[in-house]
């Protein structure tokens, strides 16, 4: 094969090459030139009939022609790879602005929420979590509380009496009755849980709502100890400045008596529904155990003492999340209880 | 309670704290007040006028009337007031006045331009009286006598449950002089009293239930309306004024806490008046015209003939004051107060007397009751004449408790330091009696007013003290407390894991009521008579407490389907159970349900069948007889660790519209079976081979049990053992279908050999077929 005649192969080839459409085409295109039976593989062949400085001459230049057409083939095929490569990826474009499928999650009542915060938070502060049953005798939620059967403060509680003379309780205090004789003294608990009063629903009044009851019993438990976890519980309830205020309160159970209200965060203390319009919320009513009550569950006054306090965990969630109808949180309505 | 601001400052020598602040003061340290309102501020603007002269208005009732107004002049007004007519003296109100109905305008009435208005005693809040313009005493110009702009103190009653002695004027003046540091002033001068033999005589059957019964006879009494200061104080506070006799009582019971109550002498059968109690079958028509039956365990107060009062609570009808009342009885009395808090509910009838007997009143305070009485009937009813003295019997009135106060003790309980000099000043300013005893300690004379029930204990004087020098003076500090891990509550844990492990499947919490009634239990095929009772509900419809989740979930199912289309909700909550004795049963159950209003309803019960899994890792469903409310073919029982602890079910379509698929667990049981222990198994080391088989079955046949058939009979070599598919249709006879498993199985030391496969897979197809089932091989 001539000098000439290998470069107008070779120019064929590459202008073939570049003309190909598919990478078939290519494919031929190498094979027809490249192949074992191409036309460089024969020029090759025809080479020993050369002379020898015509023969390496020649051999140079089928070298050459050789690695031309296969780095262009090289590069069309990346080229065509890339295409496919860049069709594929384009094909698999997707709207992820669609929704995803599957369920959402639901969500937990609110008072569960505000509960399980407060639990934790007693928890870190040395406290046990105690229970006690919604049916009681009349003698752990009223007697050994200190309100006798003809003490008026019974009247303080619209109480549902029940068959057999038991009551729904009317306060979680009674599992201050069942801590103190389960556990003895000195202890910390808390008991939060479903209480009933039996009185007429409006927005602001509800027959079930839950309380958070705490005691401490020790020696010398004091009214500063009682403030400074109703200030830790407050501070760790709102988790913003909140105006509190500490004025006496009567429960019998206690001596002294106080009612801790906060400024109503509704309405921030101009008056609406849940503040009965005053601007304030009573929201802890807590004071010293009366001795009476160490007393009567078996504990020595003169040796123990302690505080206790009654928090109004549904008033507290009311206020954490401005709910203005108390009834919402009893109504199992989903469009309410999916915001929280 | 209602307080009158005015009535306070009568009562405090030198108050000039406004009405409000004086409001917040006293919730501070005494008691809740919850309002402060002005009263009768209108009374500023409205004075007396001479009616000079009276025309009649052709064609109208009304009449055309001058007065002479002091400084507003002579005006003419117009006025239908019947009791209307020249020269008497009454109230004239300018225009711009604002009274309850409304503000006075200058206008024409039929025909006259009316320059104000003559007002009666109801238009100007003073009392209830509408008949006609007021009419007193006065020159033209003044100020209504004894009707000054006032505020009334509103006191949560809860808030002096305790405290007898705030059911009145006296003690609150008290409160508020020791807040103020001021001086209390004694509306009572006992000295007013008559010595000497009563005109009655009183006995006493029972000194517990009436430690106390002190009377007076008074004649030549005129029952007329009283004066009007006397009104518009009453009227003020919500009593209503009613005549001069009664409205003394009432004045009295609201200033010094004695409620008293007043006979007509003349109507009273005998000379004795007796405290006792009732006898079985006795009746008694009282004031408000109600006839009680009384019983045994109540006070009465009895003339020969029979009772003429409810001790404590109420006066009877026949001996009570009327106009032509010439001798009255007035008694103050004491009794027992539980008795009256008994009495008062039995009969539903609470009074303002027993609001305060009930609250233990002092027994020291009835014959102050009718020295007060005898000072104020002098100005309510001239002419009036006492009869013999005091008829008081009584039992020894204990001596007020002493109580000693160690002052480190003292400290201790507020948690800070107090300036011995300000206890003893506080207490004293409360009217304790104090002395010291030794360097640190005091003694405190109770006064009697707070002797009877409100302070015996050295706890109560921590609140006196605590309340004066004001909490907030308090200042907060952590105890010292060993640094112990509290025990844990394992129910509580256990709930929270299962609430975030449902609401994380996609469940919302709801939180229902414990009460159901007869109506949801018999729907629910309970029988209501297994429920616990409440004997007193609020409705008809919450009168039983709730054995079930189910009937009040299924109400919120109900509620929110006419809100969405597809929902999941759950609630964990006490079933109530009634025992045979002792406190019923309460357990803690968890239901769940999922809504779909449509589709054929499995996809929701396989949901919470996962759902269950996710607590109960391998549960199984047992098919069970379903109960009335649910789809007979698709109610199964949950078993878990060999115990039923459930349920599992679709809602019967005949229950309301949609596919409602719930799950009920009894979370008691559930938390007793325990957590599975967990111990490590070592990884397998040789591989394992699986292959496929299908079992040919009737199609009501349950893929569990067929899965346990062939567990049983892989028997050792069985690793695991997964449903692949189900399948009916051709080439499958009609009533069967294939249920396809895969199977893997292994050997602990060595691979298996094809040979141990195939016999292993061999020995299973046999097995099955000689139970009667055919395989798809
Ligand atoms: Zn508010």
């Amino acid at each position: 094969m001539s000098e000439e005649q290998l470069n107008e192969l070779s120019s064929r080839a590459l202008q073939r090459i570049e003309a190909a459409s598919t990478e078939e085409e290519l494919e031929t295109v190498r094979v027809e030139a490249l192949g074992r039976k191409g036309a460089l593989a024969q020029a090759s062949r025809q080479m020993g009939a050369l002379a020898p400085e015509e023969r390496a001459r020649i051999g140079k230049l089928l070298n050459a022609v050789k690695q031309s057409l296969e780095s262009s083939l090289e590069r069309r095929k990346a080229a065509f790879a890339e295409k496919a490569l860049r069709e594929r990826l384009e094909s698999e474009w997707v709207d992820l602005t669609l929704p995803a499928p599957g369920i959402r999650p639901g969500s937990l009542h609110p008072v569960t929420q505000v509960q399980a915060e407060l639990e934790d938070l007693f928890i870190s502060l040395g406290f046990t979590v105690l229970g006690g049953p919604e049916v009681e005798t009349e003698r752990n939620n009223f007697d050994a509380l200190n309100i006798p059967p003809e003490h008026p403060a019974r009247d303080m509680q619209d109480t549902f009496w029940l068959e057999g003379g038991y009551v729904l309780r009317t306060h979680t205090s009674p599992v201050q009755v069942r801590g103190m004789e389960r556990l003895g003294p000195p202890l910390r608990m808390i008991a939060p849980g479903r209480v009933f009063r039996n009185e007429e629903v409006d927005a602001s009044h509800e027959h079930t709502f839950y309380q958070i009851e705490g005691m401490m019993v020790d020696r010398d438990v004091s009214i500063a100890h009682l403030l400074y976890f109703m200030k830790t519980l407050i501070s760790a309830i709102f988790h913003r400045d909140v105006t509190v205020r500490l004025r006496p309160g009567y429960f019998p159970f206690v001596e002294p008596g106080f009612e801790l209200d906060i400024h109503c965060l509704i309405c921030g203390g101009k008056g609406c529904p849940v503040c009965k319009y005053n601007g304030w919320v009573e929201l802890l009513p807590c004071g010293l155990v009366h001795p009476n009550v160490l007393r009567m569950s078996g504990i020595d006054p003169e040796e123990w003492n302690g505080f206790a306090f009654g928090l109004g965990l549904t008033r507290l969630v009311m206020m954490r999340y401005g709910i203005d109808d108390i009834r919402l949180l009893m109504s199992g309505d989903l469009r309410f209880l999916r915001q929280f | 309670m209602k307080f009158s601001y005015n009535w306070i400052c009568e009562l405090v020598e030198g108050v000039n704290t406004g009405a409000r602040e004086l409001g917040q003061l006293i919730t501070m340290k005494t008691a809740e007040c919850e309002g402060v309102e002005p009263f009768g501020e209108h009374l500023a603007h409205v004075c007396a006028a001479r009616v000079l002269e009276v025309t009649d208005i052709p064609g109208s009732h009304n009449k055309k009337v001058v007065v002479d107004a002091g400084q507003h002049g002579k005006k003419t007004v117009v006025c239908g007031a019947p009791n209307c007519r020249e020269g008497m003296i009454t109230a004239y109100a300018p225009p711009g006045v604002k009274l309850a109905r409304g503000e006075i305008r200058r206008m024409e009435v039929a025909g006259v331009l009316s320059d104000g208005m003559l007002a009666s005693g109801a238009e100007l809040d003073i009392n209830r009286d509408a008949e006609g313009v007021l009419e007193f005493a006065a020159e033209p110009g003044d100020p209504i006598p004894g009707c000054a702009p006032d505020s009334i103190i509103e006191i949560d009653n809860k808030s002096i449950t305790h405290r007898p002695d705030l059911w009145g004027h006296h003690g609150l003046a008290r409160e508020v002089a020791a807040i103020l540091g001021l001086r209390l002033k004694n509306p009572v001068n006992t000295a007013r009293l008559p010595e000497g033999a009563g005109d009655v005589l009183v006995s006493i059957e029972d000194f517990d239930l009436c430690p106390r019964y002190s009377a007076l006879t008074f004649d030549n009494v005129t029952v007329q309306p009283s004066p009007l200061w006397l009104q518009y104080r009453l009227h003020s506070i919500d009593l209503h004024p009613i005549n001069n006799i009664v409205d003394v009582t009432n004045f009295v019971m609201a200033e010094i806490t004695e409620p008293m109550h007043a006979f007509d002498r003349d109507t009273l059968k005998g000379d004795t008046i007796y405290a006792r109690p009732a006898r079985a079958g006795e009746f008694i028509t009282a004031l408000n015209q109600e006839t009680y039956k009384l019983e045994e365990s109540m006070v009465v107060i009895a003339d020969a003939r029979g009772p003429v009062a409810i001790g404590g609570v109420i006066g009877g009808l026949d001996t009570g004051i009327v106009d032509r009342t010439r001798r009255i009885v007035l008694e103050a009395a004491n009794f027992k107060a539980a008795s009256i808090r008994k009495t008062s509910t039995r009969l539903k009838l609470r009074t303002d007397a027993s609001m305060r007997f009930e609250k233990a009143q002092d027994p020291t305070n009835t014959v102050r009751g009718l020295a007060r009485a005898v000072e104020l009937f002098e100005q309510a009813s001239p002419g009036l004449r006492l009869v013999g003295g005091v008829a008081d019997a009584m039992r020894p009135i204990p001596p007020p408790p002493e109580i000693a106060l160690d002052l480190q003790w003292l400290a201790r309980k507020l948690g800070r330091n107090v300036d011995p000099k300000q206890v003893l000043e506080i207490l004293e300013r409360l009217e304790f009696e104090v002395r010291e005893e030794a360097s640190k300690w005091l003694v405190a004379k109770v006064p009697s007013w707070r002797a009877t029930r409100d302070i015996s204990i050295k706890d109560d004087l921590v609140e006196e003290v605590g309340r004066m020098i004001g909490y907030d003076a308090i200042p907060p500090r952590p105890p010292l407390i060993p640094s112990t891990v509290p025990p844990a509550n394992e129910e509580r844990l256990f709930h929270r894991g299962v609430r975030a492990a449902i609401a994380a499947q996609g469940f919302t919490e709801v939180y229902n009521y414990s009460f159901v009634n007869e109506e949801m239990a018999r729907r629910f095929g309970m029988d209501p008579a297994a429920h616990v009772a409440v004997t007193n509900p609020i409705a008809d419809d919450q009168d039983l407490l709730r054995i079930s989740l189910a009937p009040r979930v299924w109400k919120n199912i109900q509620d929110n389907s006419r809100h969405f289309d597809s929902f999941r909700l759950f609630e964990i909550g006490y079933e109530i159970h009634r025992k045979a004795d002792g406190l019923p049963d309460e357990a803690d159950h968890l239901v769940a349900a999922i809504y779909e209003r449509d589709g054929d309803g499995r996809a929701g019960l396989f949901e919470l069948k996962r759902v269950g899994e996710c607590l109960m890792p391998g549960l199984e469903a047992a098919p069970v007889e379903a109960r009335p409310f649910e789809h007979p073919a698709r109610a199964y029982q949950i078993r878990w660790r060999g115990e039923t602890v459930g349920r599992l079910y679709e809602m019967h379509p005949s229950m309301g519209e949609g596919r409602a698929a719930m799950l009920d667990v009894n979370l008691q049981r559930v938390r007793g079976l325990g957590a599975a222990p967990k111990r490590y198994q070592p990884l397998r080391k040789f591989p394992a081979s699986a292959f496929d088989l299908s079992v040919v079955a009737g199609v009501r046949e349950l893929a569990g049990e067929v899965e346990k058939k062939l567990r049983a009979l892989a028997g050792e070599s069985l690793e695991t053992i997964e449903f692949v598919r189900q399948y009916t249709g051709p080439p499958l006879a009609e009533g069967t279908q294939s249920l396809s498993f895969r199977l893997t199985v292994y050997a602990p030391d060595h691979t298996l050999t094809a040979e141990e496969v195939s016999g292993i897979r061999a020995r299973i197809i046999d097995g099955m077929r000689a139970s009667g089932y055919d395989l798809r091989v």
